[in-house]
């Protein structure tokens, strides 16, 4: 389960991951107390040294400046499972924790995605190129937009770098689809509103919201050969026509479809793909063209046919006047 | 009057299995096609018996196949050339002339050929062309991971359903002209009491020895 990090500051690609508070906090020096002059983080590949304390659910202080409150736990369930979970905690937090509390001059810590990611042996084969990201996340509404809400948003107001993986094929269609969903969904609490939802227009609202992710329709059509895009769009940019997945549209099809087909057949083998199908969406294979011209052959057909069938019934009944 | 035993058991039960899988497929994969319209079926159900429909329609394929490989029933599938476009056009002005006339019909069946050829034609057409078509757009659907990203340069996913659609319509098309041509015998149900029995009646023509 992935949970979003409330830590304010966490801006990202290549901004400070600020701590934002002049001190730790009163929760930190009350258990920087307990451990003073002890060199906790002995064996930097030894996780638990920090789990020790940032396991706890509810580490966490007040930032004095915005009032907010800035989580500092983490999850070691979720860490262990996470696309992180084979690093060390100085893997990534490399600068001088061994003080408790910990030194004020840690909150300025730089954590940058895109330079750690890029800079790996296997960058070039990944699915995802950081590079791509950073530049199409610089077009995302979440950069561009002016909202106060949008201020200070980075990779990790969305990716929990404590908790985040990627979803993988074999894996339950309405879960992931769920937890992706779940991230958009804690900012954008009006989508429960029924009454400042903006997606009133939109038929079968909870049906889609099961089915597909807020981002099959807020981005566009990824040309850069990854599966999805990170400019998120605003909604008036994002695709309302429902023909671009339940009809033609190849390439926002072909990512549903190819996508929910994949799971499919790695989660139940192909006897059951072949039986039940998941992937399949309402009208992907109608073609209004195809459509009028086959119904209006097959009209012109039966007509034919019923001319026919009259012709010979005259004929019939000639023959049975003849016959008599 | 003649009786012929045209249509062997195994014949009779893959054509009306096949028919009965026709009708299952063409109500459920418009209940797909067409899904929120009234009359059709819940769109999972729907996917659920058109696709064990569709395996099912294979396997008959490849039974009908194998079967006339190893019976004679496969004779009838063979063209004879010679004569062919007279026997075709023969046959073509019986049904768009002569039958209002009370004509004679041209072609008598025989053990050695059941199929007049305009039968013959579009049956071969029909089973080794659209069939085909039919089914391996249909598997294509269900396995499209495994095809290229592009077909043709256009999204394979939709090269793959327009297929599926166009090959699906055309057999709609065969189905209602054929069910209405069956109605042609020498009464409205003599062929379809064959498809039935397995036996031919042709008054107008003499047992064979």
């Amino acid at each position: 389960m992935r949970r979003r990090v409330i830590n304010k500051g966490d801006t990202q690609l290549g901004v400070t991951w600020a701590w934002g508070s002049r001190t730790i906090g009163t929760a930190l020096l009350l258990l920087g107390s307990l451990h003073a002059g002890a060199s906790a983080v002995q064996d930097a590949s030894d996780n638990k040294s920090c789990l020790r304390c940032h396991q706890m659910a509810t580490l966490a202080y007040r930032d004095p400046t915005s009032g907010e409150i800035v989580d500092l736990s983490v999850d070691p369930n979720a860490l262990s499972h996470s696309t992180h979970g084979e690093l060390a905690c100085s893997d990534c937090h490399a600068a001088d924790y061994e003080q408790y509390p910990h030194p004020d001059r840690l909150k300025d810590e730089a954590l940058a995605c895109v330079g750690c990611h890029e800079e790996q042996d296997d960058a070039q084969e990944r699915r995802y190129r950081f590079e791509t990201i950073d530049k199409e996340f610089k077009h995302s509404v979440h950069v561009t937009s002016d909202a106060p809400e949008a201020a200070d948003f980075g990779c990790h107001s969305c990716h929990d770098p404590h908790a985040f993986r990627n979803s993988e094929v074999g894996e339950d269609i309405a879960q992931i689809v769920r937890d992706d969903n779940a991230i958009c969904m804690s900012c954008h609490e009006e989508l429960n509103d029924p009454y400042r939802d903006p997606h009133l227009w939109l038929p079968k609202r909870e049906k889609h919201r099961e089915a597909v992710r807020c981002l099959d329709c807020h981005t566009p059509v990824s040309e850069s050969g990854q599966p999805v895009s990170h400019q998120i769009l605003a909604g008036e940019d994002s695709n309302r026509d429902c023909v671009q997945c339940h009809s033609k549209a190849p390439q926002l099809l072909n990512r549903l479809y190819q996508y929910r087909s994949e799971t499919d057949l790695a989660n139940k083998g192909w006897l059951s793909k072949a039986v039940f199908n998941e992937a399949y969406v309402v009208g992907m294979s109608r073609s209004p063209l195809i459509d009028r011209a086959a119904l209006a052959i097959i009209a012109i057909t039966l007509l034919g046919l019923g001319a026919h069938g009259y012709g010979r019934y005259r004929a019939y009944r000639r023959s049975k006047e003849d016959q008599t | 009057m003649s009786e012929l035993y045209l249509y062997p058991r195994w014949v009779r039960l893959w054509h009306w299995t096949n028919a009965l899988l026709f009708i299952l497929l063409m109500f459920s994969g418009a209940s797909m096609h067409f899904n929120g319209v009234g009359l059709l079926l819940d769109f999972q159900a729907a996917i659920t018996l058109h696709n064990t429909a569709g395996i099912l329609l294979t396997a008959g394929w490849i039974g009908f196949v194998i079967g006339n490989l190893v019976t004679g029933n496969g004779r009838h599938y063979q063209v004879q050339l010679r004569g062919f476009l007279k026997r075709l056009i023969t046959q073509s002005i019986y049904y768009g002339y002569g039958i209002f006339n009370n004509a004679p019909h041209p072609f008598h069946p025989s053990s050695e050929a059941k199929l007049n050829t305009l039968q013959q034609v579009t049956y071969i057409g029909v089973m080794y062309l659209l069939m085909p078509l039919l089914i391996l757009s249909g598997w294509a659907f269900l396995f499209s991971v495994y095809l290229p990203e592009t077909l043709f340069g256009i999204g394979s996913v939709w090269v793959v359903a327009m297929s599926h659609l166009t090959v699906a319509y055309l057999l709609i098309l065969f189905l209602l002209v054929h069910i209405y041509i069956i109605t042609t015998g020498e009464t409205v149900l003599t062929n379809m009491r064959a498809m039935l029995t397995g036996w031919h009646r042709d008054t107008h023509q003499e047992t064979e020895a």
